[in-house]
């Protein structure tokens, strides 16, 4: 389970991105994040699993809080850089540009991470890989270098590679914005076969029809704030709030 | 003449080597210094740099050449040859390297991030082999340049292409036949490092390293 609280952020330029966010996502949830750009959707993903610090606030993995702890004079600290290491892999996260390495066959690309930081024998970690490749249905592309592959096919090679990491959380970040539509559904595919193993993951989509279709709840985020959540009925047909009315009518 | 010449010519080439691997191996300490967080290192960093890479060649070379003497540290000509090169060529390299890195983009460092990667594996797995195609053309200037820099040693008597050229000329006064030779052999190593560069940019990226697409 995941429970955020009272998340704040500034941006160096003194822009407010998060302005207490409190959120709290159970095991096997799947919650979607939408907005307009510059809500601070992606940046409460990012926060998450601290790709960008923040200012206040606390995020809990199962009960434990991730990335600052307080020092015995009660101040906010950053915890160490292995904690954080080691936090981090319990956090899957799929960009919105695939971000593979591009020197690595798609098969290294995925086993790179349990090998190096979960020490895990190589031979385990290929193996995993391959399997993890063959599930999204990239078995035959194995030693294929991300400049040979479609977006779809890199896309997919990036879920197998955060998946490979055994993380309890999945983060994606506008996964499907970068490809051609036509390979929209192959990514879309590969996400809906999570959802029957009932993993927890955060989605941030402008793809409304799929955030209703494999949601549990969904989060209206404006100006930082969580402004409205609920089930995709309500958020869809039953809309509250006057900008999220707004926001669905230019959307449709 | 041309035997002697050429003997000059596999003397500057060892020179050469021994100056781009030292300089390498030191340029790729250097450039991490310039990374590191407490600012006296990164001064230091600078300082170097500045220095090695501020100094003609031929000021660099007799400084070490005096300056080992004054220490009363006796090395032959080809090891204080090789320093005064090790030196120049570090400088150049580390600046190469640098912005190797810096040339990476920050997405490939966030997944790496994102990953939990030890420090290590962070710096062998990702950061150096992609740091390494992003300097690779500046890198083979600098090889480039250090054999031809080789040249200067000639004024703190280490014998190589340059001092046998002048030797010949001396007994011959051939001075254009001899001259003219010694460039063919400099522009002959030259070439061949440059050909050397290009194949392995072709190997790398046969290998993935394909050059960013917006």
């Amino acid at each position: 389970m995941i429970a955020i609280r009272g998340l704040h952020k500034r941006f160096p330029n003194g822009t407010d991105v998060l302005r207490g966010i409190d959120l709290t996502i159970d095991d096997g949830e799947i919650v979607a994040l939408i907005g307009r750009s510059g809500s601070g959707k992606t940046t409460l993903l990012r926060c998450m699993n601290f790709l960008e610090d923040y200012d206040a606030g606390d995020i809990e993995l199962d009960g434990a809080t991730l990335w600052y702890r307080t020092d015995p004079t009660g101040r906010r600290v950053r915890m160490s850089e292995s904690a954080i290491r080691a936090r981090r892999q319990q956090m899957g996260i799929v960009f919105q540009q695939y971000n593979l390495f591009p020197h690595m066959t798609a098969l290294e690309n995925v086993y790179l991470g349990p090998c190096e930081s979960q020490r895990r024998p190589v031979a385990e970690a290929r193996a995993a890989a391959q399997a993890l490749l063959e599930r999204v249905g990239l078995g035959a592309k194995t030693g294929a270098y991300p400049f040979q592959l479609s977006g779809g096919e890199q896309q997919r090679v990036a879920i197998a590679r955060a998946l490979a990491m055994r993380p309890k959380v999945l983060l994606l970040d506008e996964i499907t914005s970068a490809l051609d539509p036509e390979l929209v559904g192959e990514v879309l595919e590969v996400i809906r076969g999570l959802v029957l193993d009932r993993m927890m993951m955060v989605i941030v989509t402008h793809e409304l029809n799929f955030a209703r279709e494999v949601s549990h709840r969904i989060a209206y985020l404006s100006q930082g704030r969580i402004v409205e959540i609920g089930p995709p009925a309500d958020i869809f047909d039953r809309p509250q709030d006057p900008t999220l009315k707004e926001f669905l009518r230019r959307v449709r | 003449m041309l035997i002697l010449l050429v003997k000059g010519a596999m003397a500057t080439l060892v020179l050469g080597v021994a100056g781009i691997a030292g300089g390498t191996a030191l340029g790729v300490v250097l450039a991490a210094l310039s990374f590191t967080r407490p600012w006296p290192l990164r001064s230091a960093y600078r300082l170097y740099v500045f220095l090695a890479r501020g100094t003609p060649v031929l000021v660099l070379a007799l400084l070490v050449f005096y300056g080992l003497a004054a220490m009363s540290i006796a090395v032959g000509p080809y090891v204080a040859g090789s320093i005064v090169l090790v030196i120049y060529a570090s400088a150049f390299f580390a600046e190469v390297f640098r912005g190797g890195v810096l040339a990476i983009p920050a997405a490939q460092v966030e997944s790496a991030r994102s990953l939990g990667l030890p420090p290590l594996a962070f710096f062998r797995k990702i950061i150096a082999p992609i740091a390494f195609r992003y300097a690779l053309p500046p890198y083979v200037n600098v090889c480039v340049m250090i054999i031809k820099a080789s040249s200067v040693l000639s004024i703190i008597s280490v014998w190589e292409l340059t001092l046998a050229a002048r030797e010949i000329i001396e007994r011959t006064l051939d001075v254009f036949t001899v001259l003219g030779t010694a460039a063919a052999l400099y522009f002959l190593m030259c070439f061949a490092v440059d050909r050397l560069g290009r194949r392995t940019e072709r190997d790398l990226m046969r290998r993935g390293f394909m050059p960013e697409r917006a």
